[in-house]
């Protein structure tokens, strides 16, 4: 399998020399490797939300290095960090993120013509991933027109339409109500098997964790331990996780 | 506690907060000015030549719509004010603040904001006053050394129409602050927007505009016989029309932009159309508005730069530049100053009922004089230089006496007698002369021919009864008259431009915190940032580009409306186009830098 984030020796440090200084990150190694579903679990304050910032290129670590499809990010500078976000990563945000005065069809299209694809070519791009999703029906309407499980569909479409190297989820199912949480997870976990993409979810719910194939836990900074699913069920998956949180607190 | 509070929020806010403060004091500032010119004692007493009472009344009527515009222009700072502070507001209410507590902190601030900001304003006030009347009264022609800039009664009635407008701010913004939700307060930016579909009504309304328009500005090109039915008809058409094409034509557009795949699948358009599509909906009311105004400064400003024809006008119905009464050295003196290119000296002596002139003089250089003749059925006045007739002098019926009454003093019963130069001398009485002179250049010779005519004035207390009849003073009223209208259609329409502008760039930038998600998801989606600015560009320059160009089309079509009165009213229309343009696009940068500041977060 090939490997297609590689995180190493990753640390992040607030406050400036001198000052009161707080490391967030005390030196975070893993790798995910291509077609890998991998959810990140720590409670509040754990520092998988400075993890993630710097796994999307958002932030930078004080040390350490982050590869994406092989390639080092630090080494970019904001204009090729930026068209790097653009092409390998998708993103879905808890609160959907998505543009409110643009068609929810609009709204998917938006990474491809930010791209530069040609435009012939992105109708019939959105409609597959439409279609994949089960959003048809609702892309002619506004975000504020359709419900909260439907937005983050097409948040889904919105990252995945211009077939990034990975799926960054931020607590995607944080606004939804549990039908609609486990309609989301359902179907990133049918992208996940069936269409190889890899998904890499920051949650702190067990639930939503247990959908994944490998669980890294965080804490104070630190990749703790890691949990693998292997040939487990999503049900024994899940009780083995509570099993671990509860002796682990 | 909640007053420390509140000062800390503003000096987190000092820039944004400095903007709308400049703001407020050039409101308060050319307010001032446009007050003390009207009541300034300096133009209450008459010149002989200049009527300047017509000043007080122009200038009055420039306040009238200085306080319109002024009243607008508020209404949108302090709508960005709000959107400033609404945010704290509900914070410390959510901390527990009770809402009575809120209210004063509310009242004060905006109270505090607007009080210190007329006061710069009246301080600058006196600056400003000061150098316009130096600009007028020197346009003015007039001899005023002193004058007065600081006015009691101008402080008081600036201060207190201030105080008035700010007290009403002050308590509408308490009224509406605490009776919003303290969740709509802390989260008002995230509110969805709404949209309203209505195809069918869109087109509609797209056409009604277009057509409304179109009848306004074919109504400002009829005869201006019917003025008083061309002007309600085209405020009506124009005002409902520029409305209804803010509300659908551009909305519409900028649709059908975004459904031209083609077009908007590219870069970042879609989302700047999208951005675009939903403000215009918002701004219909503000761009309508604003585009309206532009069109009056504009058009205040292009009609009041051509007002300036009329002094030609005026000149035109006498046909000599000056009349000499005097031998005085001080006359003399300042006769030799002017380029004269003819100069007919003509004797005289009277009795109560006859005029006698010497024959030789006048037949040798009959007097000239314009003959005026208003019958043209287009109103158009044709003037047409005669010379008198000297052989038919002793027919009353057949001559034109005025040539006489602009020589002699109270001449009017009698009766004109030429004799020969011996038969003159002969005659009991004082033998009087009048000189009648031409120069090169009147409107440069007009302020020495003004001292003489005064001069004389003062040498021969009846010469005063020639003076109102005299080029100089038809010229001079006509100055007064054109000069006000000149410096205050510039004024009004600079100080209009400034406010409008600012109007607008606080309506953009009130929406600006509910913007700031949408460039951080786009960042975050991977969007350069010199994209996302150029977007911010464009959005911003469309909001400002439409409403100016249907403000120019109005003023293009508008200045038919004088085109009777004014010889070439789009005469210097260059002028104003460029003041506009300079001003304006200050405020676009101005906006735009500080929408980025906004809107664009460090990384």
């Amino acid at each position: 399998m090939t490997e297609i984030l590689r995180v190493e020796q990753v640390t992040k440090t607030y406050g400036k020399r001198g000052e009161k200084q707080y490391q967030a990150l005390k030196g975070i190694n893993f790798t995910v490797n291509s077609g890998e579903y991998v959810a990140i679990m720590g409670a509040s304050g754990s520092g998988k939300t400075t993890l993630l910032n710097i796994l999307s290129t958002l932030d930078k670590p004080t040390s350490g290095h982050v590869f994406i499809n092989h390639e080092d990010n630090s080494t970019l500078n904001a204009n090729q960090l930026a068209d790097f976000r653009s092409k390998q990563i998708g993103f879905i945000f808890q609160d959907f993120n998505l543009l409110e005065n643009l068609t929810n069809r609009e709204n998917i299209a938006l990474p491809l013509s930010l791209q530069g694809i040609s435009t012939k070519r992105i109708d019939p791009l959105i409609d597959r991933i439409a279609g994949r999703l089960g959003i048809e029906q609702i892309l002619a309407k506004y975000p504020a027109e359709v419900s909260g499980g439907q937005k983050q569909r097409v948040a889904a479409a919105r990252a995945l339409v211009h077939e990034p190297a990975i799926l960054l989820a931020d607590e995607p199912t944080g606004a939804l109500d549990s039908k609609s949480a486990r309609e989301l997870l359902d179907t990133m976990e049918d992208l996940n098997q069936n269409d190889g993409i890899t998904t890499l979810m920051v949650t702190h719910d067990p639930f939503a964790a247990s959908f994944a194939s490998r669980i890294l836990f965080i804490k104070d900074g630190k990749i703790g331990k890691q949990m693998l699913k292997n040939e487990l069920s999503r049900q024994e998956f899940y009780h083995l996780l509570i099993d671990h949180l509860d002796t682990d607190e | 506690m909640i007053w420390k509070l509140s000062l800390t929020g503003i000096k987190s806010r000092l820039k944004d907060y400095l903007v709308l403060f400049s703001g407020l004091t050039v409101a308060s500032m050319v307010f001032y000015m446009f007050l003390a010119i009207a009541v300034n004692p300096a133009f209450i007493k008459n010149d002989i030549h200049v009527r300047t009472d017509y000043l007080k009344y122009i200038f009055i009527f420039g306040i009238v719509l200085l306080v319109i515009i002024t009243l607008v222009y508020l209404l949108y700072a302090d709508t960005f004010l709000l959107s400033m502070r609404k945010h704290d507001y509900g914070m410390y209410m959510m901390l527990g603040a009770k809402s009575t507590r809120i209210g004063r902190l509310i009242f004060g601030e905006t109270l505090i904001t607007g009080l210190l900001a007329t006061f710069l304003g009246l301080i600058l006030g006196f600056g400003l006053t000061w150098i316009s009347l130096k600009i007028l009264i020197s346009k003015l022609g007039l001899e005023i050394p002193h004058f007065q800039v600081i006015l009691p009664n101008a402080i008081i009635i600036t201060i207190a129409f201030f105080l008035v407008i700010f007290l009403v701010v002050a308590l509408a913004n308490v009224y509406k602050l605490t009776h919003t939700p303290v969740i709509t307060l802390l989260h008002e930016d995230q509110a969805p927007v709404k949209f309203r579909y209505r195809p069918f009504l869109r087109v509609i309304e797209a056409a009604g505009g277009v057509f409304l328009l179109a009848i306004g500005y074919y109504v400002m090109t009829l005869p201006k016989e019917q003025v008083f039915k061309i002007i309600p008809t085209a405020l009506v058409t124009i005002v409902i029309g520029s409305y209804l094409i803010f509300a659908a034509v551009f909305s519409s557009l900028v649709g059908l932009l975004l459904k031209r795949k083609s077009f908007s699948y590219h870069g970042i358009r879609m989302f700047t159309l999208g951005q675009l599509k939903f403000r215009l909906q918002s701004y219909t009311r503000v761009l309508t508005m604003i585009s309206l105004l532009f069109a009056l400064a504009l058009g205040a400003i292009t009609v009041g730069l051509n007002f300036d024809s009329l002094n030609d006008l005026a000149t035109q119905s006498v046909y000599y530049d000056a009349t000499i009464v005097s031998n005085s050295s001080a006359v003399k003196k300042a006769e030799s100053k002017l380029d004269v290119i003819s100069k007919q000296t003509y004797h005289y002596k009277e009795t109560k009922k006859i005029l006698y002139f010497d024959q030789a003089e006048l037949s040798k250089q009959p007097a000239k004089y314009v003959s005026v003749n208003y019958s043209n059925n287009r109103g158009v006045t044709q003037y047409t230089v005669k010379a008198l007739q000297v052989n038919k002098i002793s027919d009353s019926n057949a001559i034109d006496n005025t040539i006489f009454m602009r020589m002699v003093p109270n001449h009017g019963q009698q009766k004109v007698k030429l004799v020969s130069s011996k038969e003159l001398s002969k005659l009991s009485g004082q033998k009087n002369f009048v000189s009648l002179l031409r120069v090169k250049d009147f409107r440069q010779a007009y302020p020495i021919i003004a001292k003489i005519e005064s001069q004389q004035v003062k040498e021969k207390p009846a010469f005063s009864a020639l003076v109102p009849q005299s080029k100089a003073a038809f010229y001079g009223n006509s100055l007064a008259y054109s000069s006000s209208f000149e410096f205050m259609g510039f004024f009004l329409g600079f100080a209009f431009l400034t406010m409008l502008a600012s109007t607008l760039m606080f309506k953009v930038l009130s929406g600006a915190a509910g913007d700031k998600a949408k460039y951080r998801m786009l960042y975050q989606m991977g969007t350069r940032k010199q994209l996302l600015r150029r977007s911010i560009k464009a959005e911003i320059g469309v909001l400002f580009l439409l409403p100016a160009l249907l403000g120019v089309i109005d003023v293009l079509f508008g200045l038919q409306l004088f085109k009777d009165l004014l010889e070439n009213p789009y005469r210097s229309i260059w002028i104003p186009f460029v003041i506009f343009i300079i001003l304006y696009s200050f405020y676009y940068l101005l906006t735009v830098k500080l929408y980025e500041k906004l809107v664009l977060t460090k990384e």
